[in-house]
């Protein structure tokens, strides 16, 4: 039960598992933006879901031929927000009115007026802390190691080359059904991956 | 000026300045209701300012300052939907271009305002105290020297000539942003696109620096003594976000009580409304803090008596309100994707926006008069009286032409526009 969230939740971030072969997934590689698009909508129609697309750009309408929703980012940044806001309330009333009070030319020791500055400030930048490291997590990043570096073509994916990934992970894969499904959409170039660095044209 | 569309030579210039193009507007942006949608708020707005004129007959006090409560409610929703026009051109924004019209017939309010601001000036004494004549006699024990150092600028003769110069110049501006594109539907001259980009160009300037004196003469004034560099600009945030909120609650019913531009305006077009909307509460609160913390952290009396009136006898309740209701919950609200998205949270938003502005209005000028809190019912019915003649006039205004700028260069882009 819960390896299974633990696999799914990392499938979510790109992350997926080999299977007993050491079968990574197929890798397949489309002539175009525009067909990578309508793959991508066809292999989630077709019910499958651990899957990835690479591509040198973003291509707009990804998301939804995907079926990736909605970004998830936005919560971590209002966390960041949040923790900001407090932390700098907490900071400045500790420091100020607890640790080492001062009397400055008659003003409070701590009052919120001339706090906000500083609470706005941290607000913006753990916003951007939590966006930031949010968008690293979410998308599995940073990661050294892709069992998909081993196929030499793939190094195409950050120059001109347009490919979509079917992990061994998904309940539907099957490296002989998946593979022609791949040709029937339109794929030019399959080859299996595996984690052991052995790869299969 | 090549005329393919005639002037309105009339009085009716106040209210649009150029004949119909109706016949010549698509079917689509045509507006298609009846006369009841301008006639009606037309009305109601002439009987709620005529209740307020009778109830103002015994006390003229309240009237007048209820009064330019409502009338500042209005001239800065224009002059922030004149800015956000000129933004939209200079950037040649191209989202933008479905609500358009919507802006520009706002913004063609300046004769108009300028005539519901005639009653203003027989309330003048009552409203500035810096038209007392004793004040610059030394002889009076009413003598005030700042008032008599300021008298050179500020005197009843300077600020109507100012007033006049303000109108001038916002009806020439607006003047130039609504014809051209109103011409461009019906002949769409080439150069129409670069006109309104270098009208907007010299009518940025000009606009911002005589809102700012604006500001000083009509609202800040009210309290001679006071001053404040930053108050144009805390004007000019209020005024914007009151003018985004008009333009998305009319879209709004356009689609949703009209059955118009369906597919027209779409979410992506009112979620980069939302976006604005948004952006200017943030913005109004960091300018009307600024305002705030930097008098409080220098604590010199002349400065602080400002906000010490809308601190006491109950007006603190109102500085808190708008302190919540205008900054911290739409905040929250407007910050997730989905309700900028959705047509009753937006609608709701625009409505409370416009209520937040004017309760702004209210809050800048009512506390020169009273010194305990309160909304009395002349304030709510002089605004919602001005609102009603100035709203149904708009509504009218916008039924003799294409609700959409058909010709311009980049409608489709705008038509087929989607938040990445």
């Amino acid at each position: 039960m819960l390896d299974n969230l633990i696999r799914e939740g990392k499938a979510t971030m790109g992350i997926y598992e080999s299977d007993a072969d050491q079968v990574y997934g197929l890798l397949a590689e489309f002539p175009n933006p525009g067909a990578l698009l309508h793959a991508a909508e066809a292999v989630r129609e077709e019910g499958y879901r651990h899957f990835d697309t690479h591509s040198p750009f973003p291509i707009h309408g990804m998301d939804d031929a995907m079926g990736l929703g909605n970004s998830k980012v936005g919560y971590f940044a209002f966390l960041g927000g949040v923790t900001g806001c407090a932390g700098a309330y907490l900071l400045q009333w500790w420091t100020a009115a607890v640790d080492y009070p001062i009397n400055i030319s008659g003003k409070p020791f701590f009052a919120v007026e001339p706090s906000v500055p500083i609470m706005f400030e941290l607000t913006v930048l753990f916003a951007a802390f939590g966006a930031v490291a949010g968008m690293l997590a979410l998308n599995g990043l940073p990661r050294p190691y892709n069992p998909l570096f081993y196929s030499d073509r793939f190094e195409g994916a950050s120059d001109d080359r347009f490919f979509l990934h079917i992990a061994a992970s998904d309940e539907q894969f099957d490296s002989e059904e998946t593979a022609a499904m791949l040709r029937r959409i339109g794929a030019q170039h399959i080859e299996l991956v595996q984690d052991d660095g052995v790869s299969d044209p | 000026m090549a005329d393919s569309v005639s002037s309105n030579t009339s009085l009716s210039w106040l209210i649009d300045p150029l004949e119909s193009t109706r016949d010549a507007a698509e079917q689509a942006y045509r507006f298609a209701g009846d006369r009841r949608a301008w006639l009606v708020p037309l009305i109601l707005g002439l009987a709620l300012l005529t209740i307020s004129a009778l109830g103002g007959w015994q006390n003229p006090d309240d009237f007048f300052f209820a009064y330019l409560a409502g009338w500042s409610f209005l001239l800065t929703t224009a002059l922030g939907g004149l800015l956000f026009l000129i933004f939209h051109h200079l950037t040649r924004a191209s989202w933008s271009v479905v609500v358009n019209r919507l802006n520009e017939t706002l913004i063609w309010a300046f004769p108009l305002l300028f005539v519901l601001g005639l009653p203003l000036l027989f309330g003048m004494h009552d409203l500035y105290h810096w038209t007392h004549a004793e004040l610059y006699d030394p002889s009076s024990s009413h003598y005030d020297e700042i008032l008599a150092g300021k008298r050179a600028y500020l005197n009843f003769p300077f600020w109507c000539v100012r007033m006049v110069v303000y109108f001038l110049a916002w009806t020439i501006v607006s003047y130039r942003l609504y014809t051209f594109s109103v011409r461009q539907d019906v002949d769409p001259d080439a150069s129409i696109p670069a006109k309104l980009r270098s009208t907007s160009a010299w009518g940025l300037p000009l606009t911002a620096v005589t809102l700012a004196f604006a500001s000083y003469d009509i609202l800040m004034s009210l309290d001679p003594h006071w001053f404040s560099t930053i108050f144009g600009v805390y004007f000019f945030a209020g005024g914007i976000l009151s003018a985004v909120a008009t333009i998305t609650l009319l879209a709004l019913l356009l689609q949703n009580l009209g059955g118009q531009l369906q597919n027209t305006i779409t979410r992506e077009h009112y979620q980069d409304l939302g976006k604005y909307m948004f952006g200017f509460v943030v913005f109004w609160a960091y300018i009307a803090f600024s305002q705030y913390m930097l008098y409080w952290y220098g604590g010199i009396p002349e400065e602080t008596v400002w906000f010490q009136h809308r601190l006491q006898g109950g007006w603190g309740w109102h500085s808190a309100f708008l302190l919540a209701f205008h900054f911290v919950v739409p905040f929250l609200i407007l910050l997730p994707r989905a309700t900028k998205r959705s047509h009753i949270i937006m609608s709701v938003m625009s409505v409370w926006v416009l209520v937040m502005h004017w309760f702004d209005m209210h809050w800048v000028v009512l506390p020169v008069l009273r010194d305990s809190a309160g909304i009395h019912w002349l304030d709510v019915t002089c605004w919602l009286g001005l609102a009603g003649i100035f709203g149904g006039l708009l509504m009218y205004r916008l039924g003799r032409h294409s609700m959409v700028p058909q010709k311009h260069p980049y409608l489709s882009e705008s038509l087929h526009f989607e938040n990445a």
